[in-house]
């Protein structure tokens, strides 16, 4: 199970390990070959991206999973505005050259499939519907021993950031 | 907070949050333009045409690895119009550590309370409250004659005692001393929270 903790005061905490990092990155690599995409982006909800595949090199993905992230956000709203109750399941915008296919992966992920307008939409909805259900099952994967937020974040993480922030902050 | 142990990375999400022209993209401005390029992405700002946040900035920036881990920050902005209510909402999705831009000007005390409360009503819907969530306040355009009051503002709006900053954000004053502060509060926060 993908560890989302809710901490005390009620932040969401998502933590992925090792095994779902590499599970998800192949579910990628398979929707990438299949569907020929320019790029494929899996990100949480928050805008983080979490991994990606194809000719990200000009592309600023980082960017793209934030703007993504905020158009899920932004169409929700607007289904509520409607009297929509159900969060509407896929985005698709269609362009000249290239068109983006967002589609939600669970309550907290999406998937953002960027490919050339010669390629059938009806392709990339068969291909990323089986590829949403393999990401699905790869969250469900157990992580390591001691992958833990007290490992990643101790006292001394904490001094040495204030430091590096001194340094490189002003 | 989202942590990625295959990539030992541990991302953070800081939004600046306030009344409309109250100085929040003008921090990110001057941060973009500071920062070593090494450790900072694009800033990305979706305005009008008047140059207005329309829906928010984003940049993402960084500070190499620490023991072996990078911390990232996400830093985003929200639009301050009052109309621009349900926007600021989806914006405050997956936050770790709110800076709060208020105009010190005299005219915009009741805009940046509004604001404030808006923020506290948004926050619980997040399942947070202001008085236990890593937040601090900025008192921006200190600069301006007539502003009022450092005391006044505290009074006004600093219910929670939370760390507040001085700042004259188009100079770039308090703005680097108010990002450090935040991001070391969340840290701290996370910490706490184990």
């Amino acid at each position: 199970m993908v560890q989302t903790r809710k901490l005390k005061d009620g932040s969401r905490q998502v933590i992925l390990n090792g095994k779902q990092y590499e599970a998800i990155t192949k579910v990628l690599s398979e929707l990438a070959t299949k569907t020929k995409a320019s790029a494929i982006l899996f990100a949480d909800m928050s805008g983080q991206l979490i991994s990606q595949r194809g000719n990200t090199e000009d592309m600023n993905t980082t960017v793209l999973s934030a703007l993504a992230a905020s158009d899920f956000a932004a169409t929700s709203e607007m289904a509520k505005l409607v009297g929509e109750e159900a969060k509407f399941k896929l985005l698709f915008h269609e362009g000249e050259k290239r068109n983006v296919y967002l589609s939600n992966v669970g309550d907290d992920f999406f998937l953002v499939v960027v490919f050339d307008v010669s390629v059938t939409l009806g392709l990339i909805r068969i291909y990323t519907k089986k590829a949403i259900e393999d990401l699905l099952a790869a969250l469900e994967e157990e992580g390591e021993e001691g992958e833990t937020t007290e490992k990643m974040i101790d006292d001394d993480f904490s001094s040495l950031l204030g430091d590096a922030l001194d340094d490189n902050f002003k | 907070m989202f942590i990625n142990w295959a990539l030992q990375e541990i991302n953070l999400k800081i939004v600046y949050y306030g009344p409309g022209m109250s100085g929040k993209t003008t921090n990110l401005e001057y941060i973009h333009s500071k920062l070593d390029p090494s450790l900072k992405g694009e800033l990305v700002s979706l305005k009008t045409k008047e140059d207005r946040t329309i829906f928010f900035d984003f940049m993402q920036i960084e500070v190499g690895r620490i023991k072996g881990k990078k911390p990232k920050f996400n830093l985003y902005t929200v639009p301050g119009q009052v109309y621009y209510a349900s926007s600021r909402k989806v914006i405050l999705n997956g936050v770790d550590g709110i800076v709060f831009v208020a105009d010190s000007q005299p005219h915009r005390m009741e805009a940046n309370i509004e604001t404030l409360l808006d923020l506290e009503e948004n926050l619980k819907q997040e399942g947070h409250s202001l008085d236990n969530f890593p937040w601090v306040i900025q008192y921006n355009k200190r600069d301006l004659p007539g502003v009022e009051p450092v005391e006044v503002l505290q009074k006004r709006l600093n219910f929670f005692n939370v760390p507040h900053f001085e700042a004259v954000a188009v100079r770039g004053d308090g703005v680097f001393d108010t990002l450090k502060a935040v991001i070391n509060l969340v840290v701290r926060h996370v910490q706490d929270q184990l």
